[in-house]
């Protein structure tokens, strides 16, 4: 183990090194994009340099990880420990894959703008500050950072009014859920006298129940439901989904989602331990109105994009059960479940992105219908995709699944575990269908998979996906394992404390 | 034999070769030239009944416990192991499963001429889970292959099926996963109700067998969940309504592999986890009630649908539910006699009804329809069809010196101490079964020969004869000389009785008597 004094700037920068790396990079993928940016190859090019960028931040992550760099003391500003390079891993490869399935993509559909990479690291800085941080306002920059980013490329798909309705809605809710949690921020620094979350907790511990904290934490809850989808404050999701480029609802799905829930472990386990009473119930509230609601509103969706967006919807509520767990073992299933959801999910958008037609308004299921004939490997990877995120033994979703139930059980808390296993019963009315769709039913007109173009990016992602969903389905003793250890190392306040007597 | 079998190792590796060996199948299959498969197909399945055979000589009658063990880590440190082994609960489902196999492969041989390699990848893939499911000794292992069962039979259904196959796949699959999604969070409760108690999480089924006093609290919710699983998969009276949809809609093998294997998974977790791990509650009087209503009305309740079906093929799914509704009892008659006596059903049951649904799926092949009415003077055209059609039916029906008989004798003798209303009625329904039966028999095969297409039918090919024999062989050996099978049986049975007994709701005890007719 290596600590660092995070009181000195030399141990700062060395801490937020990953981020450092890529900002550093972005610039370079700026200028990159100046000097060309007529052609598609040009976009192109900039797509491969961005990857290669988030490849260096990934490096440099998995170093601090491996030489075990971790903070003295109170972790000023940023996490160092494993829960945070895991995270901070996840969020980068979920970027790489965008960049990587963006590439086809965009030219495909002619959006010939390759700022549009520059976004997608600037998005992933903002992630990377999310999941790291130990303090609230870094916390809310990093949200801003990354919002402002990801409301540009919702909107990028100049051809489509859709995609334009979906930036502006994203971006009208996405301010005013700033502005709630920026008002969380400052109530919970009013009540403290702290932005850093371990001192803060550490001082809320300490003094009677203060009205202030209490609202400050209900604020902070309102603004993190906003940005991971979860109902009733979900509204903007499946319309921004629908609307978004492909590969940005991807990235939007997993991406924001893996920085949300990190940051809300955080901000829950290390800033309000001692308000747990206060946001257990709420979140539960939230997980069984984001499991209800969106398992049931999905049913009826015609739209392979939306269909997915409620999908999100709900698992947001799988995830929001586990954050409740407040356990290490509740911890660990919202690491490994992120880690699946995300795998999964990238690999059905990518293709999803594979089979949209180009112009068109967006992929209807019945777009689906006999792609087994055509494209059997596709048609299975994607069905694989479902039945992992359905949670089916055998697949990497039900190792996240069997977690999240175990870490509730081990609470005594019987509702919850039951809900999430009725939610994928639910889950099943519309992700079987989509799976008849392609393997069951005949083409519409013999042409209709002419389209369907996956670029070799693109196969080599989704087939890496779907490889290792059913390798860790079946083998899922690295992950574990290295979940496990991740947890373990946890930074949090009784350890800080222990540490300074 | 044995010394031979002992000399190679055979139970050490036996049933791991049994799970692998489908698998194996399944990547030659797809990775050989499409016009292999139905020969790689075949000789896989020779090979695994071949070494299943062995467990025949290889099992110990004696002992009552779990043989060919293998216990690997799998999660070790969740309590998870890859543990397998057997008893004489599930010795006859492994051996039948096997031996159903190259007739399902020869039952398909030209029924199935589209997608032929999917199709028969995914017959091998339905057999590992359905071992898996009769091996695992392991929870979580169970509940992976529990589930895993749903994939192949669902697109076997839902792509080779006929005309409302889509329904009819989604239906199974919707149905099943219903009733089994409780179970895993009731599964994952045990673990951490008995980790708690005893500090050792497991998944372990002794472990949690051994430990179950810690679980009586929450005994109602668990073993709702539990039963809600399997008595889906039986199916009990009213959870039952998939299982005619599927079988009509499946192809021939499809509708085998169903009746003969996939509904006793259902009776055989009662059996195995359901009622061991909460004999109390399981057994408490009015749960007991409650089963047995259900049981005695799905024999009633299938019989008298049967009496109306138009339609041949639904009209054997629904004869199933009424077979079903007798094991049932047995199982909740909770005597040796009636336990064996259902595990005897369930192996007639497979017979009997699998030989039938071959033989709709033959008249199927010959005439496109499944309509009773189509039907007339067919034996006239077709003596060994109509032969093997009328031995398979007197099976069914349970016909003394048939293997149906056997099995509803002891149930019937075995319950009728603890449930003499129900064991009664039951045995009045035997009646019913008789006719519905030979009310088809009649139909299709002595009424007038009418028809062009009817008169114009051929009779059993050597290939139909290949398939049909070996089940009529083995449903007439079983009723004549049963006495290997219940000395296979007995020991697991009385196992089995004793460890519930003390938990019976008290009734009249019949004298007791074995099966196999030695002094108790």
């Amino acid at each position: 183990m290596n600590t660092i004094d995070l009181s000195r700037p030399t141990g700062l920068m060395l801490a937020l090194l990953p981020s450092l790396v890529l900002t550093a990079w972005s610039l370079v993928v700026l200028l990159v994009i100046g000097w060309r940016h007529r052609t598609e190859a040009d976009s192109r090019l900039a797509g491969i340099v961005s990857a290669i960028g988030v490849g260096f931040a990934g490096l440099a992550t998995l170093w601090m990880w491996f030489s075990d760099i971790r903070a003295a003391g109170v972790p000023h500003m940023v996490y160092l420990d494993g829960y945070r390079y895991s995270a901070e891993l996840l969020v980068l490869f979920v970027a790489l894959t965008t960049c990587l399935l963006s590439l086809r993509f965009m030219g495909r559909q002619r959006l010939l703008a390759p700022e549009y990479y520059a976004l997608v690291l600037f998005a992933t800085i903002g992630m990377q500050l999310m999941v790291s941080s130990s303090d609230l306002v870094l916390i809310f920059l990093g949200l801003e950072v990354m919002s402002v980013a990801v409301y540009v490329l919702a909107g990028y798909d100049r051809f489509r009014r859709s995609s334009a309705e979906a930036a502006l809605k994203y971006f009208l809710i996405g301010a005013f859920a700033s502005g709630f949690l920026l008002y969380g921020i400052a109530l919970t620094y009013g009540a403290t006298g702290e932005t850093n979350l371990v001192l803060a907790g550490r001082v809320l511990a300490g003094m009677p129940a203060s009205t202030l904290a209490q609202v400050g934490l209900g604020m902070l809850l309102i603004g993190f439901g906003f940005k991971v989808a979860a109902v009733p404050f979900h509204m903007w999701a499946p319309d921004v989904y629908d609307g978004a480029p492909t590969p940005v609802t991807g990235f939007m799905a997993t991406g924001v989602k893996t920085a949300g829930f990190i940051a809300l472990v955080r901000v829950l386990n290390d800033g309000f331990p001692s308000l747990t009473d206060l946001w257990q119930p709420a979140l539960a509230v939230l997980a069984i109105l984001s499991i209800v609601v969106g398992n049931v509103v999905a049913l009826a969706q015609t739209s392979m994009k939306r269909l997915l967006a409620y999908s999100s919807i709900s698992h947001a509520g799988y995830l929001m059960v586990a954050v409740w767990a407040a356990s290490p073992a509740g911890h660990m299933a919202v690491l490994l479940y992120l880690w699946a959801y995300s795998l999964t999910s990238l690999a059905a958008f990518g293709m999803v992105a594979a089979v949209e037609h180009v112009g068109a308004r967006t992929v209807r299921i019945e777009d689906l219908e006999g792609l087994f004939r055509t494209r059997p490997w596709g048609a299975l990877s994607m069905s694989v995709c479902l039945l992992s995120l359905l949670g089916f033994p055998g697949t990497f979703g039900f190792i996240g699944k069997w977690l999240i139930m175990s870490a509730t059980l081990e609470h005594g808390q019987v509702v919850l575990p039951v809900l999430v296993g009725l939610g994928s019963l639910v889950s099943l009315g519309y992700y079987l269908p989509v799976i008849m769709a392609m393997t069951m039913k005949p083409e519409r007109t013999p042409e209709v998979h002419r389209q369907v173009l996956v670029s070799k990016a693109g196969k080599v992602i989704i087939a890496g996906a779907v490889a290792a969903i059913i390798f860790l389905g079946i083998w899922p003793r690295i992950p574990l394992d290295l979940g496990r250890r991740t947890v373990e190392s946890m930074t949090n306040a009784a350890v800080v404390a222990a540490e300074q007597p | 034999m044995q010394a031979l079998l002992q000399s190679i190792g055979y139970q050490h590796w036996i049933l791991n070769v049994l799970l692998l060996l489908p698998m194996v199948g399944v990547v030659l299959v797809l990775v050989a030239p499409e016009r292999w498969a139905r020969w790689l197909t075949l000789v896989v399945a020779t090979a695994e009944f071949v070494l299943a055979l062995g467990l025949w000589w290889a099992f110990d009658s004696a002992t009552g416990g779990m043989q060919f063990t293998t216990s690997l880590p799998w999660l070790p440190e969740f309590g998870i192991h890859y543990r397998i082994g057997l008893d004489g609960l599930s010795l006859f489902m492994i051996l039948l499963a096997t031996a159903m196999m190259p007739l399902l492969v020869w039952g398909s041989w030209f029924a199935i001429d589209t997608k032929v390699r999917g199709y028969y990848a995914l017959l091998l893939a339905l057999k590992t889970g359905m071992i898996g499911v009769f091996v695992a000794m392991d929870l979580f292992l169970f509940y992976c292959f529990w589930e895993l069962l749903l994939i192949p039979m669902y697109f076997l259904i839902g792509t080779w099926g006929s005309a409302n196959r889509l329904y009819a796949a989604t239906k199974f699959v919707v149905y099943t996963f219903a009733g089994s999604v409780m179970m895993l969070v009731a599964i994952i409760a045990m673990v951490v109700l008995v980790g708690k108690g005893t500090g050792e999480y497991s998944f372990a089924y002794d472990h949690l067998v051994q430990n179950r006093d810690l679980l009586a609290p929450w005994a109602p919710y668990l073993f709702t969940a539990f039963a809600l699983a399997f008595a889906v998969k039986v199916p009990i009276f009213p959870l039952h309504t998939w299982l005619p949809d599927a079988h009509v809609e499946a192809p021939t093998a499809g509708s085998v592999d169903l009746a003969v294997i996939l509904l006793k998974m259902g009776t055989y977790g009662f059996l195995r986890f359901a009622i061991p791990f909460f004999p109390a509650f399981a057994l408490s009087a009015p749960v007991a009630a409650v089963f047995v209503t259900l049981a005695v009305s799905g024999i009633i309740y299938a019989a008298l649908v049967s009496m109306v079906q138009p339609d041949l093929k639904k009209l054997i799914a629904y004869s199933s539910v009424s077979h079903l509704g007798f094991v049932m009892l047995g199982i909740w008659g909770g005597t040796v006699e009636s336990v064996q006596g259902a595990i005897m059903v369930m192996i007639a049951h497979g017979l009997s009804t699998g030989a039938l649904f071959f033989l709709v799926g033959m008249l199927y092949e010959r005439r496109h329809t499944r309509l009773l009415s189509e039907y007339g003077g067919v034996a006239r055209v077709a003596p060994l069809l109509g032969t093997a059609f009328v031995i398979a039916s007197f099976a069914s029906i349970g016909l003394p010196g048939l293997s149906g008989f056997v099995g509803e004798f002891l149930i019937l003798l075995g319950s009728f101490g603890r449930y003499p209303v129900a064991t009664t009625i039951a045995t009045i329904v035997v009646v019913f079964a008789a006719a519905y039966l030979l009310r088809a028999v009649q139909q299709v095969f002595f009424n007038p020969l009418v028809g062009a297409e009817n008169k114009a039918m051929h009779d059993a090919t050597p290939r139909e004869l290949a398939v049909l024999v070996p089940l009529l062989a083995a449903m007439v050996w079983m009723g004549l000389y049963p006495q290997p099978i219940l000395r296979r049986t007995e020991a697991a049975a009385r196992r089995y009785v004793e460890t519930v007994t003390p938990y019976l709701t008290p009734g009249v005890r019949p004298p007791v008597t074995t099966a196999a007719g030695d002094a108790p």
